[in-house]
């Protein structure tokens, strides 16, 4: 070591023997006169007071060339990233391992909700280590979830509560202002299990008493009487939990309180059963756990009939129905919407049967079946009326207003919003954003986007939020802004849901992202795409997936694909008279050579693009922030200019397969001198600067530090750093001062 | 985790010196990949500098377009490959 440099690493330095602590306590003395570097690494937490390593590390104060660095756990973000790839929802993990990277990287590996057997034997390892009085209270706390107070702590550990300065001092548990608990939630689970059931019982039975007589929290009360096997209490405090829960917009919450109710047993009455069966469905339809809410509902439907409550089993068919057409079941969906009508028919009418008619009128609007939707939807909305039944009056008017006017449409969502009716609004925020965005009205679509995912975000309705997200990433595709809609996309689709409509935006919106700038992985996520909504036979999930894998085709050149991927869906959107998707599909089918007829209705670009109007398409299309369909209007030109400017806009947009194809057809004109283009990653600033640098030195010359400018980008200091020192090279600078001074005379921080 | 050949042209040539600044240069590259979970495995230049195919391990497409705009490095085209080993076959 004196004379090379060496790295010397010694893990785990916490459980070495004697020996090795010597060679430490020499290595610390004399490492500075050395060219080496020593690396050992322990776990604080592993060190009680009297751990011999202690004394090693203490003795190393003030030593010439010793640090210390203090692991931080791993952020909430960095557990996110982590949690990703997985399919692992990255909040969650981080509650359980706090951060913790072995215990994160084992979750992941085990992939289960449980806990990894690695952590539990290593939990359980240093419990064994402790006496076996402190193992008792170790384990009374267990039972606990979040953190236990020195009160509930003597009643459910009594004299043993004396040894919590032990737990304390093992590292195992933490104290806090609350009171003390597990430093991490894996390793209360994982000395929770290891609890004997009669033990287990007992101590959660005596948290129900000692929790219960100073009028806890009713979620906590639930979870112990549960652990108990008190059904009769569990049953009292789980509804109590579920409504509170719900009426917070914590619908998760609610809906896992419901099935804890359920899971009470003989103690409940039929009645009581199906009604529980009912909320649960609806609370697992607002957090798109589609499976679960189906299955309730059908539990649902079998209890009334068998209670003889027609009434009642009527609405709970067209709650079926409903969360049935969430994960694609169209046809399913459509029949229980039939049968739910036919028999609250067969009795006198009430509300069931109105919401019955609003919720056909709705499948049938969602199938784009215009007419039928507005009949069903006037038989709802008279019946509605008749009965005084807003909200129903309302869900039929936004019913109507999504195949009449907008206008009709704002109006019900002003009334929901008034009326403080959630479903309701959410429900028209979604129709009215999809709409907007549909029909290329960006300013209108960003706003009810906007305060539509701010409105579902504060009251938990997960379901809306996520088609809200899918939408806003076909925005940002429209509107050119590729890669904002790419992350849009990829957001949703890392979030594994049951809804496919979402899901098939995302697919078509990255595949289309793709397919345009000619990178792989395209056509695997229409196929997708494609899977899922071609089952359905709805225009509204079909339609758009046949478009982009027409896109493609014409991109790839690729005339007969083309032809399979649009005449089926081009023959049902004429049908349904669909002015943007029978003009798009149409269009692709002109632009391949194919055979078209100009359907009934189109949409006013796409009658001037299928008339040959070119330059009135692509004047069209800019006005309505639409760069991409623009260019390629200006390119099916007959004109050398036109198509030069088509060229240079597809270049700008990063389109290499469409420029390529533009640049063939100037070719073939004779025209020369085709610039490979901007691109718009080597743009320099004066300096050499790239425009990174550039962001970086307007924050050093507002004076801030690398640690701040690293916070205000995104990204790390060390990051910073470089970019810090790559810029004073290039500007020459010796100083943050004379880079900013030197960057002002380049001109470099003008605005671009 | 996908393997992809990006194909880049530099109409000035690409200059990176074969010395400590050229090496810092390489290093702060790779350090910004792993912001994305982008690999730099390796690259083949031409001659003349003027154009490069480089070989990365990424998560996606997006993730390669995003270190390159991050490193200002053009991107001409990506392609997904897999590994052929001639002396596999024996």
């Amino acid at each position: 070591m004196r004379s090379r440099a060496t790295l010397l690493v010694l893990e785990d330095v916490h459980w070495a023997d004697e020996a090795t602590l010597d060679v430490l306590r020499l290595l610390g003395r004399r490492v500075h006169a050395t060219r080496g570097l020593v690396v050992a690494t322990y776990r604080d937490e592993e060190l009680g007071p009297d751990h011999p390593l202690r004394g090693v590390v203490g003795g190393f104060a003030g030593a010439q060339g010793v640090g210390r660095l203090q692991l931080s756990p791993l952020s909430p973000d960095a557990v996110r990233a982590l949690a990703a790839p997985h399919g692992v929802d990255g909040e969650e993990l981080y509650r359980r391992t706090g951060g913790n990277p072995f215990f994160v990287s084992e979750a992941l590996a085990a992939g289960a909700e449980t806990v990894p057997p690695t952590v539990r034997d290593a939990v359980l390892a240093r419990a064994a280590r402790l006496d076996p009085d402190a193992r008792d209270l170790l384990e009374a706390v267990a039972v606990v979830p979040g953190h236990a107070d020195l009160a509930l702590l003597e009643a459910l550990a009594g004299p043993q509560t004396a040894r919590l300065d032990a737990c304390l001092a093992s590292g195992m548990l933490v104290q806090s202002a609350d009171g003390v608990g597990f430093r991490h939630e894996l390793a209360r689970i994982a000395v929770e299990e290891s609890v004997g059931p009669i033990r287990k019982r007992d101590l959660h039975a005596a948290a129900l008493r000692a929790l219960r007589d100073r009028g806890a929290d009713v979620a906590r009360l639930a979870h112990h009487a549960e652990a108990a096997g008190d059904a009769e209490s569990m049953l009292r405090y789980a509804i109590a939990a579920a409504a509170r829960a719900a009426s917070h917009g914590a619908h998760r919450e609610a809906a896992a309180q419901y099935a804890r109710a359920l899971r009470s047993g003989e103690g409940l009455a039929p009645a009581e059963r199906a009604e529980l069966l009912d909320r649960r469905a609806y609370e697992c339809y607002l957090t798109d756990q589609s499976d679960e809410a189906i299955e309730a509902a059908e539990h649902a439907v079998r209890s009334y009939r068998a209670l003889g409550d027609r009434h009642k089993e009527g609405n709970a068919l067209r709650w079926l129905s409903q969360v049935l057409w969430c994960p694609g079941r169209t046809q399913e969906s459509a029949r229980r919407a039939r049968e739910a009508v036919d028999l609250l028919e067969g009795v006198p009418p009430g509300r069931e049967l109105a919401m019955a008619y609003a919720h056909l009128a709705d499948n049938h609007a969602r199938a784009s079946n215009g007419p039928e939707a507005l009949a069903w939807a006037g038989r709802a909305l008279e019946l509605a009326d008749d009965l005084g039944e807003t909200e129903i009056g309302l869900h039929a008017l936004t019913t109507i207003g999504s195949i009449a006017s907008v206008e009709k449409l704002e109006l019900s969502l002003e009334r929901a919003l008034q009326a403080n009716l959630p479903e309701q609004a959410a429900r028209a925020f979604l129709i009215l954003a999809g709409a907007a965005v549909d029909s290329r009205l960006g300013a209108r679509a960003a706003r009810y986007l906007h305060d539509g995912l701010e409105y579902c975000g504060e009251r938990g309705v997960e379901l809306h939020r996520l088609y809200l997200l899918a939408f806003r990433a076909r925005l940002e595709l429209n509107e050119g802004r590729w890669n904002e809609a790419a992350e849009s996309a990829a957001a949703v689709l890392r979030i594994p849901r049951t809804s496919i409509t979402p899901r098939i935006v995302a697919l078509v919106t990255l595949g289309l992202v793709r397919a345009r700038r000619g990178d792989p992985e395209a056509e695997s996520l229409l196929d997708e795409a494609w899977a899922l909504a071609e089952p359905t036979g709805e225009l509204l999930r079909l339609g758009p997936v046949a478009a982009a894998r027409g896109e493609t085709a014409w991109l790839r050149g690729d005339a007969v694909a083309l032809e399979a991927a649009t005449k089926g869906a081009l023959e049902l959107a004429s049908a349904r008279g669909s002015a943007w998707l029978s003009g798009e599909l149409a269009a692709w089918r002109r632009r391949a050579g194919l055979a078209w007829e100009m359907p009934a209705s189109v949409a006013k670009p796409y009658v001037l693009e299928l008339a040959g109007d070119w330059t009135g398409a692509a004047e069209l299309w800019s006005q309505l922030d639409s760069p991409y369909e623009a260019a390629l209007a200006l390119g099916d030109a007959d004109d050398e200019g036109a198509l030069r400017a088509a060229h240079a806009e597809l270049q700008e947009l990063g389109a290499r397969p469409a420029a390529e194809i533009v640049a063939r057809r100037l070719r073939a004109r004779g025209a020369t001198g085709l610039t490979r283009g901007p691109r718009p990653g080597t743009r320099r600033t004066p300096g050499g600067l790239t425009a990174r640098e550039v962001d970086v030195l307007r924050l050093v010359a507002e004076g801030l530090r690398n640690a701040d400018i690293a916070d205000r980008l995104f990204v790390s200091p060390r990051t910073v750093d470089h970019h810090v020192a790559a810029l004073l090279r290039k500007l020459q600078a010796r100083t943050r001062g004379e880079a900013v001074a030197s960057a002002a005379q380049l001109g470099v921080l003008e605005d671009r | 985790m996908p393997r992809y050949l990006v194909e880049r042209t530099f109409p000035d040539g690409l200059q990176i010196p074969i010395d400590d600044a050229g090496a810092a240069e390489c290093l702060e590259i790779v350090d910004r990949n792993a912001n994305r979970g982008v690999t730099w495995l390796q690259s083949y230049v031409q001659d003349d500098g003027s154009r490069t195919v480089c070989v990365y391990d990424a998560p996606s497409p997006e993730a390669i377009r995003a270190t390159a705009a991050a490193n200002s490095l053009p991107v001409d085209r990506i392609t997904q490959v897999r590994v052929l080993d001639p002396y596999f076959y024996r």
